[in-house]
């Protein structure tokens, strides 16, 4: 009897000591889930039904995919998805070249004044986005750039620089010296070394770097307001703002059909890349 | 070695692609702004040069003092909540969950890749009145409290906003927070225990300080951020009720392209730009620091 | 203002299918150098993204009585959503790059800006070169003329009354005569109240429509003119008499006549509160016809409709003739690019904007009716009549303020309804913004 009870005993400490841990998860899923569920369901509501019925309610008819329907023909998504994604990848890409490279020679090359430049791109990091909008539309304007995408191109490399540079400063802060020391050693090219060392030992740094510019850019309103001149080269955050008329009227169902397909693309790439960013953020990250 | 290090060369391949883009894009425009901080009017009406009434104004100005009060509690208030509560979520994952909280480290995260218009969205259903009662009313009714009209009073819009905020980036900041407290050696905290210590005293102790570095860095990150909030404010309360709830950023942006006044604009835009040098210069001090130390 | 529901298709992307690639370089090398426009090649429109009706009439005037227009100068309708639209217009402006027409801007002020620096075309003295003197209406001039200090330098391309709008079966279940005085007004929302209705449906989250009623009892105590001395620097909105109609609006809302919570309804709540019967009164302008019309959301019937215009304030020196009115958001031309193909699209504009618009997009505009539209609504009918017949009309609260005044005034309503400001205080502050 005594052995049962001592057998049991660890048993139920440790089922009790779980149950606090059930209890967060199911809280944080009901946090962060139901919101999703509520949108999802808010996009097959009829416009009546958001303003009669009770924000809890579900939808009354489970089919009614018009909203997506009115979402992609007059809202124009398949349009301002396509611009978004144009916009964005090689914004993206040109962040990471440059920022990585910056990086490096900030962090892993010696030579004077790169104090005073790495303080010059940290200032950019605090810069309010809104300061620079006039001049740049007239740079843009005179290098007949509007028209296009490549004010949004150029606007988002830049602007996400200043972070990547930094980080990336900092995970090569983190790779300890002698590492790069010994290749010099060994009589390797600096560019090599920058390709064949120093780049793959920050790449899961990049997948969260890239990440994290990803979303700040893809959820942009400011500058893709300003830029996009036609309506043909709008974003889709931009774009959500179609279904809210001239004094004011919201159609709720299409913004919210609108705002489900934009959330269920993120979510997807966020799920797929999830892992990478999470061992990213774990790797070094902003460490002081 | 500091032949092939220095290579000023390699340098300029390196760095040039990307200081030349943010020189181009970045600094001289900031400059150009600066400039216009001694005109008055806007690219309709064409610039008459001022002197310095723009400052004159600018200190005499009651909306600016309201903005920038506005601003800085915005900035504190959150700057505390979400480092405070990322680094509560980072310790359950540390000490709590350990190898099972990635699960829970993924659905804490993903509110921050949700865009700023849909969670407002969000949170404007959640917290309305009319025409129909949102969730969280429905859930006072159920407790026996009367429903808030909570965009009503500059005080309860805060408070939404902020409840936003935090449920947008607590995630974050536990990630961010935990990727430091994962790397205390175990032994430690084993030293520790054996020397009696547990619970609060060993966070206090043990934990805090040695997970100050990132802590520091995640609250000057959370400031620089705060500080220049504007889509959540805009998307959210619009600065309303009146203008209790906007930003220097936001009155910034109405200056400039709503009423027209370029050149108070970009004051205003000095005004916040000193605001966050201040805490640049902060941050690469205490960052600095931190690598001579190490 | 039907909003995206009859929204047409839009503006079909020329570069759809393109690779990156391509797009940039065609997108590089195409829209540029217009910094000194004189001959533009194309009609080019600049619209608000949230208003179709226009942009849809115009599409319709190019395949149909313009299409010889279209032919030399063919239309290109680009959009700009309306948050965003003055600083676009000032940024394209800075530039010289306005585009041939384009909607002029969310405030008065943004026109006579542009007026101001010589970038818009007299529309009055080009409408006399062409023999079109009389293609505006006359109550459509007055308000233009009012609205801009004398001068028609825009296209009223719409063309609004506002008043109050009521349920008729509610009134009569209730007992209540139509209002012509405040006084009766205030009883009639009294008795609506104390039977359990809400007596006024506001949109008090864009302020505006309770910043009209303030607008409009100024019109009635004090005159037409009420609004142009504050301008003119002869009275001041803190003077007892301006702050009386603030503290008359402020009274309706501490008595709870807009409902609860005015601050947190936004524009379609308002707008459904009344066509559900929950709400008795609405103020609102004509433009919510095509709401009415609709029977999807007007659940009341357009023929329970009434429409007045706002009471008369006893001993006041304004009547409930002078109906309120607006242009919406009228068009303007750009001096720089104004030629004879522009012209000649002016010419037919003026012709047949107003027929095809009443008649296809059932909105009322500011231009005479060349060939009579068979079929209006009932309700849009009694508008028309109701506009035909007025020969005197005021403006709104904010019609003359600058931007920034009328920001404030709008943005700080519904804390004067709700009693977190004093009258005193939001008159205060709108006078700030305008000294």
């Amino acid at each position: 009897m005594t052995a049962t009870f001592t057998d049991r005993s660890p048993r139920l400490i440790r089922f009790a000591r779980r149950v606090p841990v059930w209890i967060i998860i199911g809280l944080l899923l009901v946090v962060v889930v139901y919101p999703l569920f509520w949108l999802l369901t808010g996009s097959l509501k009829t416009q009546e039904e958001f303003l009669n019925n009770p924000t809890w309610a579900l939808p009354e008819d489970w089919t009614n995919f018009s909203n997506y329907v009115e979402a992609w023909t007059t809202g124009n998504l398949d349009v301002y998805i396509r611009n978004s994604i144009l916009a964005v990848v090689p914004a993206l890409f040109f962040t990471i070249v440059f920022g990585v490279a910056a990086g490096f020679a900030l962090e892993v090359m010696v030579w004077k004044g790169r104090g005073p430049v790495l303080l010059a791109f940290l200032a950019g990091i605090m810069i309010p986005g809104q300061m620079i909008l006039l001049p740049l539309f007239t740079i843009y304007f005179r290098a007949g750039l509007t028209g296009s995408l490549w004010p949004l191109i150029i606007t988002y490399t830049a602007i996400g620089l200043p972070l990547t540079v930094f980080m990336m400063a900092t995970y090569f802060r983190s790779v300890p010296r002698e590492v790069f020391e010994a290749a010099t050693l060994d009589g390797a090219n600096i560019f090599r070394m920058f390709w064949t060392i120093g780049f793959p030992l920050v790449r899961n740094a990049i997948f969260t770097v890239a990440l994290v510019q990803f979303f700040f850019i893809w959820n942009d309103l400011l500058i893709a307001l300003t830029f996009t001149t036609r309506d043909d080269l709008r974003t889709i955050q931009v774009g959500l703002l179609n279904f809210t008329g001239q004094f004011g009227q919201v159609q709720y169902g299409p913004t919210f059909a609108a705002i489900a397909v934009n959330v269920i693309g993120t979510l997807a790439i966020y799920l797929f890349l999830n892992q990478r960013v999470m061992k990213g953020l774990t790797a070094g990250s902003v460490k002081g | 070695m500091n032949r092939v290090l220095g290579d000023p060369r390699a340098i300029l391949v390196l760095l040039g692609p990307a200081l030349l883009v943010y020189t181009l894009v970045m600094l001289v425009p900031i400059f150009w702004s600066l400039g216009y901080t001694v005109f008055e009017g806007n690219p309709i009406t064409g610039f008459e040069f001022v002197g310095l009434d723009n400052f004159v104004a600018l200190a005499n100005d009651p909306k600016i003092a309201d903005a920038l009060v506005f601003t800085l509690k915005y900035a504190v208030v959150l700057t505390i909540a979400q480092v405070g509560f990322g680094y509560l979520l980072a310790l359950i994952y540390v000490f709590w969950l350990r190898k099972a909280s990635s699960l829970v480290r993924t659905l804490a995260f993903f509110p921050v890749v949700l865009p700023t218009v849909a969670v407002a969205l969000l949170f404007q259903e959640l917290f309305k009145i009319a025409p129909v009662n949102g969730l969280v009313n429905d859930l006072l009714n159920l407790a026996g409290i009367p429903s808030v009209d909570w965009f009503a009073s500059p005080d309860t819009a805060f408070l939404v906003l902020i409840l936003m905020d935090l449920w947008r980036s607590m995630g974050f900041y536990a990630v961010l927070l935990y990727a430091g407290l994962v790397d205390i050696p175990d032994d430690l905290f084993e030293s520790a225990r054996l020397d009696g210590a547990s619970g609060w005293r060993l966070v206090r102790h043990i934990v805090i300080p040695l997970s100050l570095p990132v802590l520091l860095s995640s609250i000057i990150f959370s400031v620089n951020g705060t500080l220049k909030v504007f889509d959540s404010v805009l998307a959210l309360t619009g600065g309303g009720p009146g203008n209790t709830t906007t930003p220097l950023t936001l009155y910034m942006y109405q200056t400039s392209f709503t009423y027209g006044e370029y050149g108070y604009g970009s004051s205003i835009a000095l005004l916040l730009t000193i605001i966050c040098l201040l805490v640049t210069i902060f941050i690469f001090r205490s960052s600095r620091r931190d690598l001579t130390k190490g | 203002m039907t909003t995206a529901r009859t929204r047409a298709r839009r503006f079909v992307p020329l570069i759809a299918g393109l690779g990156a690639t391509a797009l940039l370089l065609s997108a590089c090398s195409g829209d540029s150098g217009g910094g000194d426009a004189t001959a533009p090649t194309d009609f080019t429109y600049l619209s608000f993204a949230e208003n179709t009706s226009i942009q849809d009439t115009l599409t319709s005037l190019s395949t149909g009585s313009c299409s010889a227009e279209e032919e030399a100068l063919p239309l290109d309708i680009t959009t700009q959503p309306q948050a965003s639209y003055d600083q676009q217009l000032q940024l394209l402006a800075g530039q010289d790059a306005l585009p041939v027409l384009f909607a002029s801007g969310n405030s008065p002020q943004v026109a006579k800006d542009l007026n101001d620096g010589g970038k818009l075309v007299d529309v009055e003295a080009a409408l006399e070169e062409l023999g079109q003197t009389d293609a505006i209406i006359p109550a459509a001039r007055s308000t233009v003329e009012a609205l801009y200090g004398g001068d028609v330098f825009v296209l009223p391309t719409e063309f609004n009354v506002e008043g109050i709008w009521y349920n008729k079966a509610l009134f009569a279940e209730n007992g209540i005569e139509e209002p012509t005085t405040w006084d009766e007004l205030t009883a009639a929302a009294a008795t609506l109240s104390a039977a359990g209705v809400t007596p006024f449906s506001a949109d008090g989250q864009d302020g505006w429509p309770l910043t009209r009623l303030v607008g409009n009892y100024l019109f009635r105590t004090i005159g037409p003119d009420a609004l142009q001395k504050v301008i003119d620097g002869d009275a001041s909105l803190t003077d007892p008499e301006y702050v009386e109609a603030a503290a008359a609006v402020a009274e309706l809302g501490e008595a709870g006549y807009f409902g609860p919570s005015v601050g947190s309804i936004d524009y379609m709540t308002a707008v459904n509160q009344f066509l559900t019967g929950e709400a008795g009164m609405f103020y609102m302008g004509s433009w919510i016809l095509a709401n009415f019309n609709d029977p999807e959301q007007n659940k009341i019937g357009a023929e329970n409709i009434g429409f007045m215009p706002f009471p008369e304030v006893e001993g006041g020196e304004g009547s409930r003739d002078q109906l309120a009115a607006n242009v919406g958001v009228p068009l303007a031309l750009s001096e720089a690019s104004y030629g004879e193909d522009v012209s000649a699209w002016l010419d037919c504009f003026a012709e047949n904007f107003g027929s095809t618009s009443l008649g296809e997009q059932g909105v009322i505009t500011g231009f005479a009716v060349n060939e009579p539209v068979e079929d209006l609504p009932p309700l849009t009918q009694a508008v028309q009549e109701r506009i035909d017949q007025t020969t005197q009309s005021v403006l709104w609260f904010e019609a003359l303020f600058n931007a920034k005044a009328a920001a404030t005034s709008q943005t700080n309503a519904s804390q004067l309804v709700t009693g977190a400001i004093s009258p005193e205080e939001f008159m205060e502050m709108v006078q700030a913004d305008l000294n």
